[in-house]
C-alpha cells in the first residue's frame, strides 16, 4: 500500500512539476527495434531527447529514469538495478536550442504493465521537468521451463526404477 | 589390493549397486523431481527468482547428501554391530584408521553418484543459465565437506554409543539443527545468536556460500572463509570418527 502511494505521489509530482518547469523539455519514445509484444527476458530501449528551449544555457542537468508497475493491486516502483537499466545521465551544460539524445535500455524481468518516465532537474532550475509517460506490457515467460524439468523429473526416477527392478530380478 | 580399497569397493557396491542402494538414489531423485515439478507453472516468479530456485535446489541436494551420510555413517559401525559382523570386521587385517577410510570411501563414491544425479536437476530448474556453473561447482566444493563431515560424525558417535537407534537419533537431531539454514532464510538469522550460529555452523557456511555465488554472483574465490569453515569441521569430524573407532579395539 505504501509503495502504491509512493508511486502515485511520484507520478503526480512529475506531472505537476512539468507544468511550471524551466526551459528544459523532454521527449520520450520507445526504440523502433523494440519487440511488438515483449516478454520476460527481452530487452527494451527508450530514447529521450532533452532540449533547452530557453535563451540561456542550463547548467548541471541531471536526468533519470523511473519505472513503475501499474497492474491493479501490484502498483509499485521497480528496482532499476534488477532491470539492468541506466539510472541517470548528467549533462554539464545544455546550450540554448541544444538537445541531447539518450538511450535507456532495460532487461524485462517480470511480467506486468509498466510505465516509464524520464525526469530532469538542473542546478539552478525552478523545478522538475518530466517527459510524457511511455507505457508497455511484459508478457509472462515461465521461469522454470516445463520442457526442461518434466523430462528430467520423470526420466531419471524412471531409469532408476528400471535399474532397481532389474537388480531386484537378478538378486 | 589394499584392504582399505577392498572395503571401500564393497561399501560402494552395497550403497550404489545393491537394490537398497538404488532405492536410495531413486528416493533422492524422486524428492528432487517433486521440487522441480512444484516450480513448473508458477507464474509469480520473476527472472531474478530463477537464481533463487537454483540456490534452493543446491541446498536440498546438500541436505539429502548429508542425510544419506548420517544413515550410512551410523550403519557402518552400529549396523555392523547389530548384525553381529563388527567383531569379524575388527579381526580382519585392516587397521582402525583403514576401517574408517574404507567405510568413508564407499560414502564418497555414493555422494559422487548423488551429485551426478543432481546436476541434471540443477540444469533443469536453472533455465536462465544465471550462475548455473557456479552452482554446480558450489555444491561440489562446499557440499562435499559438509556431507562427509556428517558421515564421519555419525560414524564416530555410533562407535561411542552402544545403540544404533540412539546414535542415529542424536545425529539426525544434529543434522536438523545444523541444516536449519536451508529452511530459514538469511533474514531470520540476523540476531546475534543467529550470526554466531552462522559463524560456526558448517551447513551455514555452505548455504551462505551458495547464496553469494548463485544469487549475488560473487566469485567462488571470495568464499575462502566459508570453505575454510567446512574444512575445519571435516577435520574435526575425521578426528572424531578415527578416535571413536580406535576405542572399538580396546
Amino acid at each position: 500500500m505504501r509503495a502504491r502511494a509512493l508511486a502515485v505521489t511520484a507520478i503526480m509530482a512529475c506531472a505537476a512539476a512539468s507544468a511550471d518547469a524551466a526551459p528544459l523539455a523532454i521527449e520520450l519514445s520507445p526504440s523502433s527495434a523494440n519487440p511488438n509484444s515483449p516478454r520476460m527476458g527481452d530487452r527494451l530501449s527508450f530514447q529521450s531527447i532533452i532540449r533547452n528551449d530557453g535563451k540561456t544555457p542550463v547548467e548541471g542537468v541531471i536526468a533519470w529514469i523511473s519505472l513503475v508497475q501499474i497492474d491493479k493491486g501490484k502498483e509499485q516502483p521497480v528496482d532499476l538495478e534488477d532491470w539492468s537499466a541506466h539510472k541517470a545521465v548528467t549533462i554539464p551544460t545544455l546550450a540554448p536550442g541544444e538537445a541531447i539524445r539518450t538511450d535507456w535500455p532495460m532487461r524485462l524481468i517480470q511480467a506486468g504493465m509498466y510505465r516509464v518516465v524520464i525526469s530532469a532537474v538542473s542546478r539552478d532550475g525552478p523545478g522538475l521537468t518530466a517527459s510524457p509517460f511511455a507505457d508497455f506490457a511484459v508478457r509472462q515467460k515461465p521461469v522454470v521451463e516445463s520442457a526442461r524439468v518434466v523430462p528430467i523429473a520423470f526420466g531419471l526416477p524412471g531409469l532408476l526404477a528400471l535399474l532397481l527392478f532389474w537388480r531386484w530380478r537378478r538378486s | 589390493m589394499s584392504p582399505v580399497v577392498v572395503l571401500a569397493r564393497k561399501e560402494a557396491g552395497e550403497l550404489v549397486l545393491s537394490p537398497r542402494g538404488i532405492a536410495w538414489l531413486l528416493a533422492m531423485a524422486a524428492a528432487l523431481s517433486v521440487f522441480g515439478l512444484l516450480l513448473v507453472g508458477n507464474t509469480e516468479l520473476s527472472l531474478l527468482d530463477n537464481a533463487q530456485v537454483v540456490y534452493d535446489m543446491a541446498g536440498i541436494v546438500t541436505a539429502l547428501g548429508a542425510l544419506l551420510a548420517v544413515v550410512v555413517g551410523n550403519d557402518s559401525i552400529a549396523g555392523e554391530r547389530e548384525r553381529g559382523s563388527l567383531m569379524a570386521l575388527l579381526l580382519t587385517p585392516i587397521s582402525r584408521a583403514g576401517l574408517v577410510t574404507g567405510k568413508m570411501g564407499g560414502l564418497v563414491i555414493a555422494w559422487v553418484l548423488m551429485f551426478l544425479i543432481a546436476v541434471p536437476y540443477l540444469w533443469a530448474v536453472g533455465s536462465t543459465g544465471q550462475n548455473l556453473v557456479a552452482a554446480i561447482l558450489g555444491v561440489a566444493l562446499f557440499g562435499t565437506p559438509v556431507v562427509l563431515s556428517f558421515g564421519l560424525f555419525a560414524m564416530g558417535l555410533a562407535a561411542r554409543l552402544g545403540s544404533s537407534r540412539s546414535s542415529l537419533i542424536a545425529t539426525l537431531i544434529a543434522l536438523l539443527v545444523s541444516g536449519s539454514p536451508v529452511v530459514l532464510g538469511p533474514s531470520l538469522r540476523q540476531s546475534a545468536i543467529g550470526r554466531m550460529f552462522d559463524a560456526i555452523n558448517p551447513f551455514s557456511g555452505a548455504v551462505n556460500a551458495f547464496d553469494s555465488v548463485i544469487i549475488d554472483s560473487q566469485p567462488i574465490a571470495a568464499q575462502a572463509g566459508r570453505l575454510g569453515l567446512t574444512i575445519v569441521w571435516l577435520a574435526l569430524a575425521t578426528w572424531f570418527a578415527y578416535s571413536g573407532v580406535r576405542r572399538l579395539a580396546r
